[in-house]
């Protein structure tokens, strides 16, 4: 059951990040496009403005992927040393001090877009961009991230204390920051 | 506050709690003890203008299009190329991990990106011909640093966008430096090879008309180096935006040269993510540490102790040297540029140093800490790559490659201009 | 009462010479050390320039301080503190300033939840060409950085195009013809070496003033004792915002010595741009533009009320009426 749900926010996951990618590649095309305008004298302008959004709203959409998929670097000189329960006690809390200050990060991200819309702020350019257009979805993916690493944490802990160490361990383990980078 | 944050930091990293949550932790720490206002209110604002930010949108670039030279295959045949020209010297194959890690490195601005690279196509080899596996795997862990500092490079831009110097200057002046490591690694690698032959495995030469036809297999990452580098100096695209050119060139060049399919421009761009994610967590979490400890006012505190010290400006610079190669053995490299920048390049230029010749050292100081324990990212990007064997056998392997670095410290900090006479003979 | 301070970009003369002394050293010994203050720079901070008075408002710190049109974006109706070509000189720019005043108070008052202290000069936004430039005219056509919102849109209503670039790219981007002007303070542009990479200088405020406002989180300007409010009133005025103030024009004057050679330069060795003299005509040809296009839309984004407003103070100063 819960290995199940897992399974499936994998999958939702792996699905956001080729859209998180083809939204990439779509601004490094922009990009591309205006390089090649410049040369003929014109230009869309604002290419710089859009790439910040952009990336703004790649990272925190990709993060929850990179949890899933095991990717955010740690350091497990310790953990790597410890037996299979201290294993489970390390990953555990590692999980704890990432949902928590997640979702801390998503709770002081509010304000940030309130601030925006009681001001109807725009950004200080031509494009006159709404900021809140783009804040809301910035916060929607840390406010998605912060969702998939207190499910992540309660699946390692069912898991955990069931006594399924290894399927745990595929869970909220770590694959040591090698594999973290391929 | 330097001693809990030494020791809170080292605590929190031998839990194993992610690198980026750990810098936020620190920070809230910083905040809750050191600080009487409430700095964690600004995290919101912080995490969305760190973030919101066209120059690091070249680190997914850069990934991405050391992805796409993976999966097409360009990076085997490239690997298989250079084989042919450098394997006759004592050290044989060795010297073509060094040779293809200075090769992709002019192409990607990430080391870790660049060792992952070698270390994909190269490691297969080395079982195959029986080489040293110390002095092997040391060779592409040491090589894959080079990513950083010769041009592109995301850490030079990084560089550049928090101390307000010009990108383009810091890429010029990084170039002699990287292509004289390059050819230091190659020196000692032959030197202890014709010391001890029985580390560096069979010498082999090549047919020359062999070697000739092994260059068109280079034209593919000479072209797209063209494209990158090519693009920057002509004046068409910022060093940003030069990024989204390669990516775009290396999907051609691919396309041209290798295989495209759409399966595969999946796999790279979900790896893309992946690692792009990973980074930003750490930036971001290294951004908002920095916050507080500006506010709680560490500089002042570093800069009183290093003032107390009444240092002239040379001795100063060995304390800073010092201090990096301390901190490189335990902090993530990124992490440990962002959070050091704002604090000491102003120090290190009110001391009449230039601060684009700082970037390039503070580089060379940085690629050693990607391959000093424990936290050396670039030594498990290789051991990953291996099937069998043991980390220190890497850790031993990257020892004289360390070695060349100290004496590039020591060059760079004896004669300025080997970093900057490029950057002022072409300005 | 201590104080968290946040001063506005650490390398420029403002904090160096006026800011950092004052609240490090002058207000404290002014205060007999009921007062300490603890200072740093939203750059040392690595804060986003448009988050500054976001944070200020917060409570995150007490004071700050950075370039008012950096918190456009939170507040359009600030924009017309800083409107380019309308003062040309350092005594109009503090009339026009004042004009604004009661102005910008409400709008820190209303959107950033603070007190304005202080308004202080940067020194103007000139214009520096890689390239034969002589007059307003001939911007024409030219690809011009510059910053900021009204800025880049009066550019674009005198035919020119506005590019952006980082500041430390602005000499390798004159060099290579990315630009072919850029506009930045006169100080900023000698120290930073824009005279290698450019021939003419046109010492006119295109980019305006950018003036700096300290302002003070509006919590504790109110936990504060009266005394202790007319203390800090009394001395930021006139031992920071008026030296501010009167050392400007020197300052300008200066700086276009050194960077033209016409005058005496005082901060090192003087260079050799060409000073571009700017004709009455091409002035009130700016001016037109000025009034016809840049001012209503600004108008259209601030609303009708911030233009009343506007017309009775700063454009009585400067004799200039929106929609008039
Ligand atoms: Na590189
Ligand atoms: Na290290």
């Amino acid at each position: 059951m819960e290995l199940t749900i897992l399974d499936r926010l994998r999958r939702l996951n792996r699905i956001i990040a080729i859209l998180v990618g083809v939204l990439l590649l779509g601004c490094a095309a922009f990009v591309l496009a205006d390089i090649v305008l410049r040369q003929v004298g014109s230009s869309f302008g604002g290419t710089d403005e859009i790439s910040g959004y952009v990336m703004a709203i790649a990272t925190s959409w990709g993060m929850a992927y990179a949890l899933t998929e095991l990717g955010h670097v740690r350091i497990d000189i310790l953990r790597s040393r410890a037996a299979q329960r201290g294993r489970a006690v390390f990953d555990l809390v590692a999980m704890l001090a990432l949902s928590g200050t997640i979702t801390l990060i998503a709770i002081k991200g509010w304000p940030v877009l309130a601030r925006s819309l009681a001001n109807s702020s725009r950004a200080n350019t031509p494009l006159e961009t709404p900021l809140a257009m783009v804040q809301a979805p910035w916060l929607a993916g840390w406010i998605w991230f912060a969702l998939t690493s207190w499910v992540v944490f309660t699946v390692a802990l069912v898991l955990i204390a069931r006594g399924k160490f290894s399927e745990a361990d595929a869970v909220a383990g770590t694959y040591g920051e090698l594999d973290a980078l391929k | 506050m330097i001693g809990y944050l030494t020791f809170g930091l080292l605590g929190l990293l031998g839990l194993s709690i992610p690198v980026g949550i750990v810098l936020f932790l620190l920070g809230f720490g910083i905040d809750a003890f050191f600080s009487p206002f409430p700095l964690t209110k600004g995290l919101g604002n912080l995490v969305w203008s760190t973030s919101d930010n066209a120059t690091l949108i070249a680190i997914p670039f850069f990934v991405l299009l050391g992805e796409v030279l993976v999966r097409s295959g360009l990076a085997t045949r490239t690997y298989a190329a250079l084989d042919r020209w450098v394997s006759w010297m004592p050290g044989g194959l060795v010297h073509a991990n060094i040779a293809t890690a200075t090769m992709f490195s002019a192409t990607s601005g990430s080391s870790v990106a660049t060792a992952a690279t070698v270390a994909t196509v190269a490691m297969p080899q080395a079982e195959k011909l029986g080489y040293d596996p110390k002095l092997f795997s040391g060779a592409i862990a040491a090589g894959g640093t080079l990513g950083i500092m010769i041009p592109p490079s995301i850490n030079l831009i990084v560089y550049g966008f928090l101390t307000q110097t010009s990108i383009p200057r810091l890429f010029l002046a990084g170039l002699v430096p990287g292509i004289a490591l390059a050819l230091g690694f190659i020196l000692v690698t032959a030197l202890i090879c014709m010391a001890r032959p029985s580390l560096g495995g069979p010498r082999r030469v090549f047919p020359l008309a062999e070697m000739l036809r092994a260059l068109t297999e280079l034209i593919p990452i000479i072209l797209l180096f063209t494209i990158i580098i090519g693009s920057i100096y002509k004046g068409w695209a910022t060093p940003t935006e030069a990024a989204a050119v390669g990516v775009a060139g290396a999907i051609a060049i691919a396309a041209m040269f290798g295989g495209v399919s759409l399966s595969m421009m999946a796999e790279a761009i979900v790896g893309t993510v992946k690692i792009t994610s990973m980074i930003m967590l750490v930036v971001i979490g290294a951004s908002f540490l920095n916050f507080t400890l500006a506010s709680a006012g560490i500089g002042r505190e570093l800069q009183d102790f290093l003032n107390g010290l009444g240092l002239s400006p040379l001795s100063f610079m060995l304390v800073i040297v010092l201090v990096y190669i301390v901190l490189g053995f335990f902090i993530e490299t990124l992490s440990l540029m962002v959070v050091t920048i704002p604090i000491i390049v102003p120090l290190v230029v009110q001391q009449g140093y230039d601060p684009i010749w700082f970037g390039i050292l503070m580089i060379v100081l940085i690629e050693m800490a990607l391959i000093t324990p424990p936290v050396g990212l670039n030594l498990y990007v290789v051991q990953g790559a291996r099937k069998s064997g043991k980390m220190s056998e890497v850790m031993l392997g990257t020892l004289p490659y360390i070695g060349a670095m100290l004496l590039m410290v020591a060059a760079l900090i004896a004669f300025p201009q080997i970093a900057l006479f490029l950057p002022d003979a072409l300005q | 009462e201590d104080l968290s301070v946040v001063g506005s970009w650490s390398s420029l003369p403002l904090h160096n010479q006026f800011e950092a002394p004052f609240w490090t050293e002058t207000l404290p010994a002014a205060s007999n050390g009921t007062i300490n203050v603890a200072m740093t720079t939203h750059n040392q901070m690595n804060l986003g320039v448009g988050d500054v008075f976001r944070l200020l408002g917060d409570g995150v710190y007490d004071v700050g301080m950075t370039v008012a049109d950096y918190a456009v974006a939170d507040a359009p109706e600030l924009e017309g503190l800083d409107v380019p070509l309308l003062a040309m000189n350092a005594t109009d720019a503090r009339a026009m300033v004042d004009a604004a005043r009661p102005m910008v108070e409400d709008i820190f008052n209303a959107r950033f939840n603070s007190h304005v202290l202080a308004i202080a000069p940067y020194p103007p936004q000139v214009v520096f060409c890689n390239g034969e430039v002589n007059s307003l005219d001939d911007l024409a056509g030219k690809k011009v950085r510059g910053s900021g919102r009204m800025t880049t849109l009066f550019l674009e209503a005198l035919g020119a195009e506005g590019v952006n670039v980082a500041f430390s790219e602005v000499p390798g981007a004159l060099q290579k013809g990315v630009v072919d002007c850029a506009i930045t303070g006169a100080g900023s542009g000698y120290s930073a070496g824009w005279w290698e990479v450019s021939t003419h200088l046109l010492p006119i405020p295109l980019g305006g003033w950018d003036s700096v406002v300290t302002a003070i989180n509006l919590d504790k300007w109110n936990s504060l004792n009266a005394e202790t409010q007319a203390l800090i009133a009394g001395e930021v005025s006139a031992q920071f915002e008026d030296p501010a103030w009167d050392a400007a024009q020197g300052a300008l004057d200066n700086d276009i010595a050194c960077l033209t050679g016409n005058g005496t330069c005082t901060s090192g060795d003087a260079r050799s741009m060409t000073l571009v003299a700017v004709s009455d005509a091409d002035f009130a040809k700016a001016r037109e533009v000025l009034v016809s296009k840049v001012l209503p839309d600004w108008a259209e984004r601030a609303g009708a009320d911030w233009a009343k407003r506007w017309n009775d103070s700063v454009g009585q100063v400067v004799g200039v009426a929106i929609g008039g």
